[in-house]
């Protein structure tokens, strides 16, 4: 099998980083700082290479997930509804900040898309998409909760990642990890932009075309539930959810029924939920998403 | 009796230095809580590049002396950016998210020149889309989603 040239080879291989702009990245003034310093260090050791997908930097990620959510963007129209996106970014950060990944190189990000079909997706790096079709079938704060603990589970475990093919990678590490150049030359960016876009074709086409393995699929429920439970939501209403869903796939709809194992399935593996020991019943959850999820 | 107490002192002292643990701060922001708990309060918020000396790990939270960071914030990996010792070994995961190397902006325009029809605007405007750590805390505690409400 062929060992993958991973993306930092390729990298560290252009050794001269001094026209790096790292100025951009100001904070507080706590901690040692790794402001003003010799970035040309960093290329040094061409040598050694990163050995896969879980090499692939925080920051590569997110410029990873930033284009395949501007392809998702492409295929589907973003919902305009204010209200409605900002209560599914409080949800969606309620169950990231109990997951076992709740930073991301910049936060996770939720968008609605105007669709009828039933389908979410995550992208790499922290972007949810929840479709209009898919809301209209959520009853409750908890089972949103639910449905977006899901997809935070595949960003915190990386399966958009996972699916990069990893010949893409090598031919282009191969080409651009033995130069030394003080910064990417035009070629090289070209080089670097076939490789990305060829990284953002597999994602996408896992996403929106083929979907994830159902292994895949059910560590994502295993995970979503468990961060719902962390956050104190009922981790059974994503049962409720995925059975009312089974039904919904009777009457012929697309969308994530293509993409994904069957509801009835996912439930069964779910096995038994409890809700966490701190867990209460709220009327407070059911005004706030009556008011929210008007579709 | 006093000089052996004030030498096991020292020696206590200097096991536990030997034990903390260099932390490097590897998303654009991450906040410091004062619990080791994803909605205890945030006491300071750390940046990319940041550094701290952890004394060790308490359920998934690095704790250092400014507060509770999570550990998916931070590596505690050798970041040896601009350090000599660097020369002759790997730029690694770490030090390419730190020098904004990679697949970066310059990458994404390139990108984005040669696919029209990506809609980064709309990520743009999605990505602008925040909660606050305060306006997230008054969201848990009126949904009843912190037990024994926020402290």
């Amino acid at each position: 099998m062929k060992r993958l040239l991973p993306l930092a080879a390729l990298l560290a291989g252009c050794s001269g980083l001094q026209n790096l702009n790292i100025g951009g990245y100001t904070g507080s003034s706590m901690g040692q700082r790794l402001q003003n310093v010799d970035v040309t260090k960093v290329a040094k050791g061409v040598n050694q290479i990163r050995k896969g997908f879980s090499d692939i930097s925080e920051s590569e990620e997110y410029y990873i997930g930033r284009a395949v959510s501007a392809q998702v963007l492409a295929k589907y129209k973003p919902l305009n509804d204010p209200g409605l996106n900002a209560y599914a970014q409080k949800v969606a950060q309620a169950v990231a900040a109990a997951s076992d990944r709740p930073s991301t190189f910049k936060g996770y990000h939720v968008q609605i898309l105007d669709s009828a079909e039933i389908n979410a997706f995550a992208a790499p790096g922290g972007f949810i998409f929840v479709t209009r079709g898919m809301l209209k079938l959520v009853k409750s704060e908890d089972e949103l909760a639910g449905v977006l603990a899901h997809e935070v589970a595949h960003i915190a475990k990386k399966h958009g990642l996972k699916t990069i093919q990893t010949a893409r990678l090598t031919s282009a590490f191969t080409i651009l990890g033995s130069e030394a150049a003080k910064s990417y030359t035009p070629q090289q960016i070209g080089q670097l932009t076939s490789a990305f876009e060829g990284a953002i074709e597999d994602v996408v086409n896992k996403l929106v075309v083929n979907g994830y393995s159902r292994d895949k699929e059910y560590e994502a429920d295993k995970f979503g539930a468990q961060y719902a439970k962390d956050a104190h939501y009922d981790p059974a209403a994503l049962k409720t959810f995925l059975t009312r869903m089974e039904k919904a796939a009777g009457a012929g709809v697309g969308g994530m029924f293509k993409t994904h194992p069957a509801a009835a399935k996912r439930v069964s593996e779910l096995g038994s939920l409890s809700p966490a020991s701190g867990y209460k019943k709220s009327s407070e959850r059911g005004r706030r998403f009556s008011e929210a999820v008007q579709l | 009796m006093r000089p052996r107490l004030l030498l096991a002192a020292a020696a206590l002292l200097t096991a536990a230095a030997a034990a903390a643990t260099t932390i490097t701060v590897l998303v654009q922001q991450a906040p410091l809580r004062k619990r080791a708990q994803s909605y205890a309060p945030v006491v300071k918020t750390a940046s990319l590049g940041d550094k701290f000396e952890s004394s060790g790990l308490e359920s998934g939270f690095y704790k250092t002396e400014s507060g509770y960071i999570h550990a998916s914030a931070v590596t505690a990996r050798k970041v040896s950016l601009g350090s000599s010792d660097s020369v002759g070994s790997a730029a690694t995961a770490e030090e390419m998210t730190l020098a904004g190397k990679g697949f970066n902006a310059q990458v994404e325009k390139s990108y984005a020149d040669k696919n029209g029809s990506a809609n980064f605007s709309a990520v743009n405007a999605m990505e602008r889309r925040s909660v606050s750590d305060s306006a997230l805390l008054e969201f848990l505690s009126a949904g009843g989603l912190i037990p024994g409400g926020a402290k």
